[in-house]
């Protein structure tokens, strides 16, 4: 038994093999959900969305090359002997392998979802307890208030707004995005940030609130402790539990790109090549960047529940 | 208590600042205004390769300033020399002849003679299925500046073909080079420093040809958002960009500011018919109602704000084949429409609101997509206006990728799109493809002998002139048999600042940064 991790190495390894078993199901349901789905890659790689006219011999030469007129089976399971050596395969769309083009794409990703989760939670964190602590006075109806505006604005809209306040009106950041730099990352960041800590902002609120009514608290004021190390040494301990496996859960999404912000932004994350991927039904492609978002998903999954063997004392215990 | 949550509101307060402020103060270089000796350029961009032979990535090395071709179309589509100064055929028409420029020069100061143009096009042939499409030869040979071209079958439109930017000519000597993000070694005003699909900076040519390069430094950033596009140009930082959308267009009115630059594209948005036996509009009188009861003018001048031309004949009039002599039988008459309709013996016998024969509604399966706006906007003023004289029409939205498959399958009644009518310059291939008797690609039933008379002269006609006449007669004969629905001409656009001149749209979609794009005196 490990201090750091309240599984047993049983539990770890089972998990470990569920995660393997969840994405070899997930890459087989993307594999047939793509070749399924209406379309043609190897047409739409020829002309794109171009409406030109395009013969069918050009389109069956190309599709005898990549070997695409193989049968489905033998396709994923081609597929599948490569990827268990670590080769994901070939992107029609950029002619690079899969591998390469989504490291490419991928620290422009965690850049800004790391960013836009700390902008959240430096928000969302000191104003939902102030907020509860504070509850229904005026800074309270404020936060509710505008926490509920944040969460009803959709992405794009925010982002463009931002664009036109502070690039157009103001000139204070540059409009034009396409690299990664302190400068164009502020206003996808407060983009995605915004809205998140808009949700999170009231999860923190209710959930404070509710540690807030608890018996033990009215127990620890009789006892005359101070409010403050009620606040800090009590409740927020309580209270951190469920937001962490909401913080998982919304960090894990933003690691899958966030697209309708990367194309406002011209940010050259995953969430636009997913977008660009799917367009050209470039199956290879799809097919690496959902796995990489499933893998996220359970990676984070797992440490946050890693995480509630510090954070809670119980499972310490149950553990011992 | 309090103190603590003090604490947590200044934090965060902080926080924000602090995040504001890594933001804050911006590039100041962003702003284009000073710099005379560069240029920026807000565009979409699909490419992420400048291989010219790969996929339609040639569009984007001509449209970048890098490549060029034998010849180049001008603003009538008309051909004019390019690298090469002339051409000419022989009297067997199978043999082209090329006179190559003699001083035109690649950006690596070798000299481009007709052997260079000779292997340029031959690895183009090599390494693109596509170039097949165009044309095969027999041979190609040089011969000083003359690069002969023999032919397996007369190709009256050869020249137009070269002027694709599939046919890029390249220095093929160079083999050191990572073409994906360097590009190859062209003829053109301007190099590529670097390359991504996100940004490329391009420096001029120090060895070009054709006069002098305008700007030392040209940055072409990629922003496919149409709304960040406009705001880019309006805050000053880029000096040009391609198609603003047509809602933001007015906030470049100001001629003071602003040039904008607008023209018809090579598109048609065409609704094929569905001719064939069993089929409603297999019966030419109800193709005609079906026609007549439409009002493309208020679809396009207000629906579509203007930024579409009303559609009348299958080549655009943005070409030079006789739209304005054109005579359309079926333009706009409600009255007309329903008389047609009861001489077919359709008449609304029940009082449902649709015409009927043999107990059936006249109904009509409109399939179209979504991937292009206005497509569902004519599908919908169709079913409305087609309403008003009892046909029923169900509209069926499909994804772009089964467009052609059901094309083929023929079930439909009518199948919209928008049609590049003219890749070449030539939009023969358009006209046979779509409705000569036994093509592949006519999948309505289409067929008149008239018409494929003409067509065959049309494939052995070398004179333009008597090209344009044929092609005309033979739009005539759509017309005439209410072949085709033409609902519009879409309009293309690139607006400027006025610190920049000749930014001009041009008809082919591949003429951007021109060497001809400088900073206005």
């Amino acid at each position: 038994m490990r201090e750091w991790c309240v599984l047993s190495n049983k539990q770890l390894l089972g998990r470990i093999g569920q995660i393997v078993l969840v994405l070899l199901g997930i890459s087989f349901i993307t594999f047939a959900l793509v070749m399924l789905s209406p379309g043609d890659p190897v047409r739409q790689m020829i002309a794109g969305n171009e409406d030109i006219v395009v013969s069918q011999q050009e389109v069956e030469a190309l599709r005898h090359e990549l070997g695409l007129d193989k049968p489905f089976i033998f396709q994923y399971l081609d597929w599948l002997g490569r990827a268990v050596q670590g080769d994901f395969g070939f992107s029609y769309m950029v002619k690079k392998p899969v591998i390469e083009e989504l490291m490419h794409s991928l620290p422009a990703t965690v850049i800004l979802a790391v960013a836009s989760t700390v902008f959240m939670l430096l928000v969302s964190i000191p104003a939902g307890i102030y907020s509860a602590v504070k509850h229904n006075s005026w800074f309270d109806y404020m936060v509710r208030g505008l926490t509920f505006v944040g969460v009803s604005i959709p992405n794009f809209w925010m982002g463009l707004m931002l664009l036109w306040i502070f690039g157009l009106k103001l000139g204070l950041l540059p409009i034009v995005g396409g690299r990664v730099s302190p400068e164009t990352l502020v206003l996808p960041a407060l983009t995605l940030g915004i809205v998140m800590a808009a949700k999170y902002t009231r999860q923190v609120r209710a959930t404070v609130l509710e540690e807030l009514n608890q018996d033990y608290v009215v127990g620890a004021r009789a006892r005359g402790m101070s409010e403050s190390h009620i606040l800090w040494k009590e409740v927020l301990p309580n209270a951190m539990l469920p937001l962490i496996t909401l913080l998982g859960l919304s960090f894990g999404n933003l690691l899958g790109g966030a697209a309708v912000v990367e194309i406002v932004f011209s940010w050259p994350g995953l969430g636009y090549l997913a977008v660009q991927s799917i367009i050209y039904r470039d199956f290879q492609l799809v097919q690496g960047i959902v796995l990489w978002i499933a893998l996220m998903y359970m990676v984070i999954n797992l440490i946050v529940d890693i995480s509630y063997n510090h954070l809670d004392p119980r499972l310490r215990k149950a553990g011992k | 208590m309090k103190k603590a949550a003090k604490i947590t509101a200044a934090l965060a307060m902080m926080g924000l600042l602090a995040f504001a402020a890594a933001g804050c103060g911006g590039d100041d270089s962003a702003k284009s205004g000073g710099a005379k000796d560069t240029v920026k350029f807000g565009v979409t961009n699909f490419a992420d390769s400048l291989e010219p032979t790969d996929n339609f990535f040639s569009w984007v090395v001509m449209r970048y300033g890098l490549g060029e071709c034998l010849v180049k179309f001008d603003d009538k589509m008309n051909l004019t020399p390019w690298l090469a100064e002339s051409w000419s055929i022989s009297d067997d028409k199978l043999t082209w002849t090329f006179k190559i420029n003699d001083k035109a020069v690649f950006s690596n100061g070798n000299k481009v003679t007709a052997d260079a143009v000779k292997k340029s096009i031959e690895r183009t042939f090599e390494k693109s299925n596509r170039a097949g499409t165009f044309f095969q030869f027999d041979n190609i040979t040089a011969d000083g500046q003359n690069l002969i071209i023999k032919t397996q079958n007369p190709v009256p439109t050869l020249p137009g073909m070269l002027a694709d930017p599939l046919f890029i000519i390249i220095d093929t000597s160079v083999t050191d080079r990572d073409y994906a993000k360097q590009g190859p070694i062209c003829t053109g005003p301007y190099m590529v420093k670097e390359y991504s699909k996100a940004k490329a900076v391009m420096e001029a040519n120090p060895n070009y040809w054709d006069g002098k390069v305008p700007f030392k430094v040209a940055e072409i950033p990629t922003i496919d958002d149409p709304n960040t596009r406009a705001m880019a140009l309006q805050s000053g930082e880029i000096d040009m960009a391609i198609n603003i959308a047509s809602g933001d267009l007015q906030l470049f009115q100001d001629k003071a500011k602003y040039n904008i630059s607008e023209l018809a594209s090579l598109r048609t948005v065409l609704a094929q018919i569905n001719m064939n036996e069993g089929r409603p509009c297999h019966d030419p009188k109800v193709r005609a109602a079906l026609i007549s009861c439409l009002d493309r003018e208020t679809y396009n001048k207000v629906l579509l704000k203007d930024t579409f031309i009303t559609g009348k004949a299958p080549i655009p009039p943005s070409l030079d084949y006789g739209f304005d002599q054109l005579t359309d039988p079926n333009a706009y008459n409600v009255e007309r429409a329903k008389q047609l309709l009861a001489e077919a013996g359709w008449k609304d016998t029940n009082n449902d609101g649709y015409v009927d024969k043999d107990g059936k509604n006249l109904e009509l399966d409109f399939i179209y997509y979504s991937g292009r706006a206005e497509l569902p906007l004519y599908a919908e003023a169709t079913q409305s206006d087609a309403k008003k004289i009892g046909i029923k029409v169900n509209m069926k939205n499909i994804d772009y990728n089964v467009l052609d498959s059901i094309r083929q399958s023929g079930d439909f009644d009518l199948c919209i799109s928008n049609i590049l009518t003219a890749n070449s310059g030539d939009p023969a291939v358009y006209l046979n493809w779509y409705w000569k008797t036994g093509d592949p690609q006519n999948a309505t039933g289409y067929s008149n002998p008239e018409y494929d008379a003409l067509s065959d002269r049309l494939a052995v006609e070398f004179d333009p002139a008597k090209r344009r006449d044929l092609m005309i007669q033979m739009q005539q004969i759509l017309l005439n048999d209410g072949a085709g629905l033409f609902f519009g001409y879409p309009k293309t656009n690139m607006v400027s600042k006025v610190t920049l001149k000749n930014a001009d749209i041009k008809p082919a979609d591949y003429y951007w940064l021109t060497k001809d794009v400088a900073p206005a005196e």
